[in-house]
């Protein structure tokens, strides 16, 4: 306990450390810190309907991040969030659009399901690479993060572009009104109670059933647990298959929720993001919740900050990018400590 | 044809600059997914600073200054302070992706791309027609790689540095044993490659365009990673990879040219991809052969740093 | 002539260290050691794993920092930590585990860590090759030059070890245990080389854990426990064996209550044999060819073998963990050739597997998931071995009592419902793997501590005590001792003779023929992958030293 306390500590004084390197940044390169902080907070808290703009962007990246955090619990990093995000929506969308006239509840959940067997895909072909042939998934979830982009930016240009469309980028017809969960805010109390289903089953199932416990081991240490006799490539192909599938339900809940349509190239950073939220929630359900909310509000916010300043929206890449940098450092003690088991081993 | 041969060329040369960065990052033990963050500050930083400046030299020389400052703090990072190689690797990226499209905006003020001037110098020019058109119109970086593939051979595979480099990256307790200290060891197989990636980024922006543009490197990092695993380490291997996926980009950019209109361009953009997980899978059959065989040794191998 | 006490005469000592001490966190691995050793006579450092030898080597050698006091070499004092240092002043390191890396030739090897001068900065293979011909000499000349080091057999690797150690003009030589990887006959050969050595004036300090071992080759010995130095240097022909045991293991250990272990009713039956089985070479060791083996209820089956001879295809294999190519497995009577393995766990195969840190625990998982792992496998198989539990049927509060009535019927649906729910109870693991470890005496503070945090004693107790559970028909032990102390190691034989007596099979794999010879009702030899020779008791040392290297085929 006390050790989980002391990481949690030690996380919040990296984040911390993160803003105060990046709020340098800015400063050297002469941004107001004081007006960028109260543009966050505004974009974030205060302004009228920021903090439903806060919870919108917080819900794709908690469901995205819930994904990394099974795949880490088994060991894996599955980093291809972004795709198989992409792949849920644009599954969702192929429903909705091809089944218009569909009675609305049916559709939904069809189209629901398709963007969770999408995602699954998507995760479980690098999944099964790595359990099969020990292909690295790390670069293999990644390119298909790439691939699973140009699907979308083909589906939006091609076969599922809105012909009445006259903006520069390409984006998909709308659907239906009668699909749609929320309104353009995003949020909506089906939405939440969805999302927070869907995260205490995620908690149960990683600390409560004896899958989640079977993970774990393997996820610790693999050898160990197939002398116990476990099947490490089912758990794995398990693991990487909830995780796609979190991450295609999370497109899902994005079509049915604010977007309504595809545009190419929406929410490039959700992927990435969610991955750093995924390790500043310590790699845990309720963490990655706090985590997730936090980010959601300064994803707001930078959309929300060219009202009150000129700060180009890239900052917030870079404040994600330090964060990654420097969030798994590990302090002195822990590293001595370590050194010194190391070397009790050895010796 | 010519034409694909040359735009191969061009499209080689930055790769295999940061390829043989990721050649040098592996051997020292350091899965280096920083490459792409370092490649784009060094296509910016030559940019910025050419243009400001109207030197391409100086702009080269700000770009490896700003690389080995970003490399020294990656390794401080994952070295002296513990953090996760691949976490930090991804955020060096994030850093640099991110942090030069904000500089585009916050210092010059324009989003998309930034115009220039400067250029890399050109040797051969002139050619329009038959053989002429492969060497012609290739930055001095284009003709250098070769060169430059040849001493990171002769570093890696036949210096005293490189058998120390190697004992690192495999071994690190025999590095101790030798009296070696892998950490400074990593730091210099670093700062290399960030030299190197600052000129691969260089190439990219002034060698073959003229301009700098937000997330222009568009995923060559990651691909140069993939040429230093399917080329086994091995710099040579790595170059030819990444002549190989040099290669593919330019059929890729004939065919946005010609064949639009039956193959969308889409797919073609995908080729490396895919062919970059077919090389992870085949590196990966690889090295797990080359791990079975040490098995003896995986015990005895130090946790990380 | 004994070591010399004061001042240091003006011969110095070959090498003198003062108040050495070292802490690995909480762990004090030296504490105030000074030792001075006499110039050209071989000096044997023993003691306990876990004593602080392979430290203080590390120290002398400059791979370690002392926390407190100096080294001295030849006179000259070293710098805390300085590798070069120590190699300068004349001393050359042999360490416990193989210093060359595996993909290296063993000319890049020796030009990596010899560290002779004149080489160049950048060079060609030929060059190399010429600079090292002569090194190498008797482990088969320029030939072995451009070999891998990987493909060298152990006792060449071991002899390179030592010329590159010598590659410079060295004074001292230190060896960290370097027999632990070797047969008997590479053995007397490494003895008579360093005899040699000594002879040509080379001081050898040499870190031996076999009593037999140190009484053949040393001049002087020193022993080491719980980080100080108890005794010596002191001649060996001073010192009587007796003396030289109790300085080792120190005060008599408060030994282990006997453990109870149920009885199992089966009587002459066959819990494990393997047919003809041969199964491809993994990369570092022979795979197995024609193995017959049977192990009845109420036996232990040693056996014996040099490392790298098949032993390791042998438990994996038995494991379910890598395929066979022929023959047939029957686990207490079942075919279990193509089982998962989850199936012979089920059908009561346990394993002691060889490496207790890396295959035995999960370092970094709480005590209590570790020693739940095998409740994880299987939903329907292991739980009718386990009658689930409850929480509060079983919990300290609550003796099982007959319960009647409504209480009956909570207790069947909770039955039930423990049995079809897909959750589980985190209490009912934990106070499983509580009851366990306490039955094995495992010390911990806490549950939820990682096993990384226990010695390697308490791993292995927590090993056995997931192991030998109520479900367990056969055992494959294998190095079931292998780096424990004293009290722990016969622990562990206690337990093993324990189960035999209970009616188990229990196959014990061993590199230690004395453990073997005590245990073992019989003994099997294993050599290339094969059974070369059968033993029963009383075992013949030479007999079997022979089957072990191949000299009875």
């Amino acid at each position: 306990m006390t050790s989980g306390l002391r990481r949690a500590a030690s996380t919040v004084v990296l984040v911390v450390v993160s803003f105060l390197i990046t709020a340098l940044i800015l400063r050297v390169s002469g941004y107001s810190v004081g007006d960028v902080l109260s543009g966050i907070i505004q974009g974030a808290i205060t302004a009228t309907g920021a903090s439903t703009s806060s919870i919108r962007w917080a819900i794709p990246l908690l469901l995205i991040a819930l994904g990394v955090v099974i795949g880490f619990r088994a060991g894996f990093f599955n980093i291809g969030g972004q795709g198989q995000f992409y792949m849920g929506a644009c599954s969702a969308l192929a429903i909705s659009l091809g089944w218009r006239e569909g009675p609305a509840g049916l559709v939904i959940l069809c189209g629901t399901l398709a963007a969770m067997l999408a995602g699954v895909l998507w995760s479980l072909f690098p999944g099964w690479l790595r359990v099969r042939f020990g292909t690295d998934e790390v670069l293999t979830t990644l390119m298909m993060s790439f691939i699973g982009a140009l699907v979308l930016q083909y589906l939006t240009a091609g076969p599922m572009r809105n012909p009445q469309g006259t903006g520069q980028t390409a984006a998909s017809e709308r659907i239906p009104e009668a699909f749609r969960l929320t309104g353009g805010s995003g949020v909506s109390l089906t939405v939440l109670l969805l999302v927070a289903g869907v995260t205490v089953l995620v908690w149960l199932v990683l600390e409560r059933t004896r899958f989640g416990l079977t993970m774990t081991l393997v996820g610790r240490n693999a050898t160990m647990a197939r002398w116990q006799g476990i099947n490490v490539r089912r758990v794995g192909l398990g693991a990487f298959a909830l995780s796609g599938a979190l991450a295609g339900l999370a497109g899902a809940v994005e079509l049915y929720g604010p977007a309504a349509r595809l545009v190419t190239g929406f929410s490039p950073e959700v992927g990435f993001t969610a991955v750093v939220v995924a390790l500043v929630g310590l790699l845990n359900v309720w963490g990655t919740v706090v985590a997730a909310i936090f980010f959601g509000g300064l994803q707001a916010a930078i959309l929300f900050l060219p009202i009150v300043t000129d700060l180009p929206p890239p900052a917030l890449v870079l404040l994600h990018g330090m964060v990654a940098f420097l969030v798994t450092i590990k302090f002195r003690a822990v590293r001595r400590r370590r050194a010194a088991q190391a070397e009790a081993q050895a010796g | 044809m010519e034409q694909i041969l040359a735009t191969t060329l061009r499209s080689a040369a930055p790769l295999v600059l940061v390829a043989m960065a990721g050649v040098f990052a592996f051997r020292a033990g350091i899965f280096h997914l920083g490459l792409e963050g370092l490649m784009i500050a060094g296509a910016f930083a030559t940019v910025a600073v050419g243009d400001t400046t109207g030197s391409v030299e100086l702009g080269v020389l700000a770009a490896i200054g700003v690389c080995l400052l970003l490399s020294a703090l990656y390794w401080w990072v994952i070295g002296p302070l513990g953090a996760n190689v691949i976490i930090a690797g991804l955020g060096l990226t994030s850093i640099g992706l991110g942090g030069t499209a904000y500089a585009l905006g916050a210092i010059f003020d324009v989003r998309g791309s930034l115009f220039t001037d400067v250029v890399l110098p050109r040797p051969v020019t002139g050619s329009t027609s038959g053989a002429g058109v492969i060497i012609s119109e290739h930055s001095i970086f284009v003709w250098i790689t070769p060169v430059i593939v040849l001493a990171a051979w002769v570093v890696l595979r036949r210096s005293r540095f490189g058998l120390r480099l190697a004992a690192v990256g495999e071994y690190p307790f025999a590095a101790r044993s030798a009296g070696v200290n892998p950490s400074m060891v990593r730091l210099q197989a670093l700062l290399i490659g960030g030299a190197l990636c600052a000129l691969g980024g260089a190439e990219l922006s002034v060698g073959a365009l003229r301009n700098f543009t937000e997330n222009m490197t568009n995923g060559r990092g990651f691909i140069a990673f993939v040429a230093v695993i399917f080329g086994a380490w091995h710099p040579i291997g790595a170059a030819f990879a990444g002549l190989f996926f040099g290669f593919a980009d330019a059929i890729g950019i004939q065919s946005q040219i010609n064949i639009t209109e039956r193959v969308p361009r889409e797919f073609v953009l995908m080729i490396p991809f895919v062919l970059t997980i077919f090389a992870v899978w085949l590196g990966g059959l690889w090295r797990r052969r080359s791990l079975e065989a040490e098995a003896g040794y995986a015990e005895l191998r130090e946790p990380d740093f | 002539m004994t070591a010399p006490s004061g001042p240091a005469p003006a011969g110095a000592p070959a090498v003198r260290c003062r108040s050495l001490g070292v802490s690995f966190g909480a762990v004090r691995a030296l504490h105030g050691v000074s030792l001075e050793l006499a110039p050209g006579r071989i000096h044997a450092l023993v003691g306990q794993n876990g004593a602080g030898k392979t430290t203080l080597a590390k120290v002398l050698g400059g791979l370690q920092v002392p926390d407190t006091g100096d080294v001295h070499i030849a006179g000259k004092e070293i710098p805390p930590g300085d590798v070069s240092a120590a190699k300068a002043a004349g001393l050359a390191m042999v360490h416990q585990h193989f210093s060359l890396p595996p993909s290296f030739t063993v000319a890049e090897a020796l030009e990596l860590t010899a560290a002779r001068p004149g080489g160049r900065a950048v060079y060609r293979r030929g060059d190399l090759q010429q600079r090292w011909r002569d090194d190498v000499a008797e482990i088969g000349g320029t030939a072995a030059l451009s070999t891998r080091i990987r493909d060298l057999p152990v006792e060449a690797r071991q002899s390179l070890e030592i010329v590159r150690a010598l590659a410079t003009e060295a004074s001292v030589l230190l060896l960290d245990e370097p027999t632990a990887l070797l047969t008997p006959v590479a053995t007397d050969a490494l003895f008579e080389r360093l005899r040699h050595l000594r002879d040509s004036g080379v001081t050898v300090l040499v870190v031996l854990h076999k009593l037999r071992e140190v009484a053949a080759v040393a001049d002087t010995v020193s022993v080491l426990r719980d980080g100080e130095l108890v005794l010596g240097p002191a001649e060996m022909s001073e010192v009587s064996q007796g003396r030289l045991s109790d300085a080792i293991v120190g005060p008599a250990d408060h030994a282990d209550d006997e453990v109870g272990v149920r009885a199992i009713a089966h009587d002459q039956e066959t819990l494990l044999e393997l047919a003809g089985v041969s199964s491809g070479e993994s990369a570092f060791e022979p795979g197995l060819s024609g193995v017959d083996l049977r192990v009845e209820a109420g036996e232990i089956v040693g056996v014996a073998g040099v490392e790298g001879n098949g032993q390791r295809s042998l438990v994996s294999v038995i494991a379910g963990l890598s395929p066979l190519s022929e023959g047939s497995i029957h686990i207490d009577g079942d075919e279990m050739t193509a089982a998962a393995p989850a199936r012979r766990r089920m059908r009561g195969l346990r394993l002691v597997p060889f490496d207790r840190n890396t295959e035995g625990v999960s370092q970094s998982a709480p005590l209590w998931l570790n020693q739940s792992a095998l409740r994880l496998i299987g939903r329907e198989g292991l739980e009718t071995l386990y009658p689930p539990r409850r929480g509060w049927v079983h919990s300290v509060h609550s003796p099982g009592s007959s319960d009647r009535g409504p209480r009956q019927m909570a207790r069947l649906l909770n039955d039930w419902w423990q049995r079809r729910s897909p959750l589980i109870s985190l209490r009912q693991y934990k106070w499983q793997a509580t009851q366990a470890m306490d039955r094995w005496r495992v010390r911990y503070d806490n549950v939820t501590q990682p096993a990384e945090s226990l010695s390697g004693g308490n791993i292995q107790r927590l090993i056995l005590s997931r192991e030998l559970d109520s479900g367990l028909e056969a055992l494959v032990a294998a190095q079931p001792t292998r780096g424990l102390d004293f009290a722990a190691t016969e622990f562990v034989r206690r337990s093993l003779r324990g189960l035999r007596d209970a009616g188990a099979g229990v196959l014990l794999i061993s590199s230690d023929l004395d453990e073997l010879f005590e245990l073992s009702d019989r003994l099997l030899v294993m050599y290339g992958g094969q059974i070369v020779a059968r033993f029963d008791g009383p075992y013949d040392r030479r007999a079997v030293g022979d089957a072990m290297t191949g000299a009875v085929r």
